[in-house]
């Protein structure tokens, strides 16, 4: 088959596209490197770094960003932990039973985030952990855990149950079954869900403003007071260091699963 | 010869909702009411073969035959211990194994379609059952070599599964088996989805297996021809279902123990009729000789070489029309109508010259009676 000409709107659409995704974070670069750019100037005046120089020097903001990793890395390792074999439970059960798992997860994702927000905030002062980073961390997990349940749901629902029926009768006793064939068949999910799971708590602010009440401070609540406050060029640096530790994680995911064997067989 | 796998009074449930009563009939085993036994059913499954008990040696193969649906797979799966057994004993060299997890039963079950590893290379999958049970890695890999080279497939070794043929995965997959060194091997119609070549390759890899191994075996499938390559003995499951006396295949196939079996067996022509008084069987095309059976209505089944058919001119009370004619590679199926409008169709050996509205007579020189149900 001969390749045909690019089509005329097929590449209008790419570069429109581009544009829409990237032009964001080209003028958050451009927004966090100037200085006195005002309307209606179509360049800045001046050029320096000194938004990110006052991002990094300040050990408020290192602690919130330090306090954004360790929630967003507990939130990826727990969820990752509770949804597999929850998602499996789920998908080796009636009927019935899955689609009660699904529904519920499917809330935890569905729910706008001020509600559940409201409901997660009166359940974790109830529980005594209110403006704690463990009763932010139990609220970025449920968002999580509901995106994670869905991932695993779908996974093993198309799982070859006769992997581990071979392994059984070869010899392999549940706990050898899992180190030898579901978790090494099963890295690719459990990567991309730690990875989505670290990405949902990352970038959450409406839990994390409700259930830590402000006495917890993660790098987006920073961004979002800098950027209440006016200050434009501190806010985009910050902005595009909420981004930075994202686009690692999505890289390091792509590295991790490539070459993995297929979930299903 | 000691029997390393003996089954008794096993219960095989099927997985579905349905539920049976104790005390009913079960796929034609009509249960003695006055015997009481509880049966252990758990939810979501209902008794689908009840009382089953066979043994089969080490060594032997025992071809299980029977029809979609009638429990072959359940049976196995109830041996491996891949779903619950209502009642019975399942003995594996004199060791009770009924309650054990299947991977502490030293019985490897099979699939119909050969289950590798996708993540481990062919060698790795070999030596899967080794590496278990913490064998030293180079013991394991050139004993897992040797298996594959008996299977002739050692040239496949550093290959994934993705990449091997049908055939070869089935004899990996068989390598693979034997590297566990189970006492019991059961084979899931192995062969049911292959195609006619490899059909061969792996029937011939199943009876290397067989002589090889030692172990007992258990083939399920609904083919004769593959029972008989494989297996020592044969039984049939399903309705009326014996399985405590397995017939060798030469005796299965000259005196099928019931009809249904006769039928399931696939090479018999099957002939409606009555025994009468004077101790013949009389069917459409004439009689045959049935003394020592009682009267009454019966069929007969005859194989195609005990079958002969013969042109005549003119029509006489036993002289069939030739309706149809179809002809296989192994005999000729003809379709008969007699004088009263009645049809009966006939396989005899290849070679009949009888073309359709052509009148003939058959001569059979044995047949196998049985009750008319």
């Amino acid at each position: 088959m001969s390749r045909r000409g690019a089509n005329p709107l097929h590449v209008l659409s790419l570069v429109a596209l581009s544009l829409f995704a990237l032009a964001p974070l080209l003028m958050l670069i451009v927004t966090s490197l100037a200085r006195g750019w005002f309307y209606p100037a179509v360049a800045p005046t001046a050029v320096d770094g000194s938004a990110w120089r006052d991002l990094l020097a300040d050990n408020a903001h290192r602690g919130a960003l330090v306090t954004s990793l360790t929630l967003a890395v507990a939130t990826a390792l727990v969820g990752t932990a509770l949804a597999l074999p929850l998602g499996r439970a789920a998908a080796m059960s009636s009927r019935g039973v899955r689609r009660a798992v699904a529904l519920l997860a499917f809330a935890a994702v569905a729910l706008p985030p001020v509600a559940l927000g409201v409901g997660l905030q009166l359940t974790v002062l109830t529980l005594g952990l209110g403006g704690t980073a463990a009763g932010v961390f139990l609220a970025h997990l449920v968002p999580a855990l509901g995106y994670l349940t869905l991932v695993f749901l779908g996974v093993f629902t198309r799982w070859d149950a006769r992997l581990e029926e071979a392994a059984a009768t070869l010899g392999a006793a549940s706990a050898t079954r899992w180190k030898l064939v579901l978790l090494p068949l099963l890295k690719r999910p459990i990567v991309e869900a730690m990875a989505l799971g670290f990405l949902v708590s990352w970038s959450q602010v409406a839990l994390t403003l409700l259930v830590g009440g402000g006495a917890v401070r993660t790098l987006p609540l920073d961004v979002l007071a800098m950027l209440q406050a006016g200050q434009d060029q501190r806010a985009a640096a910050g902005a595009l260091a909420l981004a930075i530790p994202a686009f690692i994680v999505l890289g390091v995911t792509r590295v991790a699963v490539r070459n993995t064997a297929a979930v299903v067989a | 010869m000691s029997a390393v796998l003996d089954v008794q009074g096993l219960y095989v449930l099927f997985g579905d909702a349905e539920t049976v009563q104790m005390q009913r009939t079960v796929r034609g085993v009509t249960l003695d009411p006055a015997v009481e036994v509880t049966i252990v059913q758990p939810p979501g499954y209902r008794i689908g073969l009840a009382n089953v008990a066979f043994t089969v040696n080490a060594g032997d193969c025992l071809a299980v035959l029977g029809r979609s649906g009638w429990g072959k797979s359940s049976l196995l799966r109830t041996l491996a211990g891949l779903q619950p057994a209502g009642n019975g004993r399942v003995v594996v060299k004199g060791q009770d194994v009924s309650a054990r997890q299947p991977e502490q039963r030293n019985v490897v079950y099979l699939h119909q379609e050969p289950v590798l590893f996708p993540h481990l290379s062919v060698l790795d999958n070999v030596a899967f059952p080794m590496t278990i049970r913490g064998v030293d890695r180079q013991v394991s890999a050139r004993r897992a070599i040797d298996l594959l080279a008996r299977l002739q497939v050692a040239e496949t070794r550093g290959n994934f599964p993705h990449a091997l043929s049908g055939g070869q995965r089935h004899r990996v997959a068989l390598a693979r088996a034997l590297s566990a060194e189970p006492a019991v091997l059961l084979l899931d119609e192995p062969l049911s989805s292959l195609d006619p070549e490899v059909r061969r390759d792996v029937r011939n890899a199943l009876q290397e297996v067989r002589d090889a191994s030692g172990a007992a075996m258990i083939l399920v499938t609904h083919d004769l021809d593959d029972a008989l390559v494989v297996a020592s003995h044969i039984a049939v499951i399903g309705p009326f279902a014996d399985l405590s006396e397995p017939l060798s295949p030469e005796r299965m196939l000259d005196k099928p123990p019931h009809a249904d079996a006769a039928r399931l067996l696939g090479v018999f022509t099957e002939l409606a009729g009555e025994i009468r008084e004077d101790g013949h069987f009389h069917w459409l095309g004439g009689r045959i000789p049935a003394e020592s059976m009682p009267e009454g209505r019966a069929v007969a089944f005859v194989r195609p070489h005990e079958l002969r058919v013969e042109r005549v001119t003119g029509v006489n009370v036993s002289s069939l029309v030739v309706t149809g004619r179809r002809d296989t590679a192994h005999d000729v199926s003809l379709t008969g109508r007699a004088e009263g409008g009645e049809t009966v169709s006939v396989r005899t050996a290849s070679g009949s010259d009888v073309q359709v509205g052509d009148s003939f007579v058959v001569h059979i020189d044995r047949a196998r009676f049985f009750p008319a149900h």
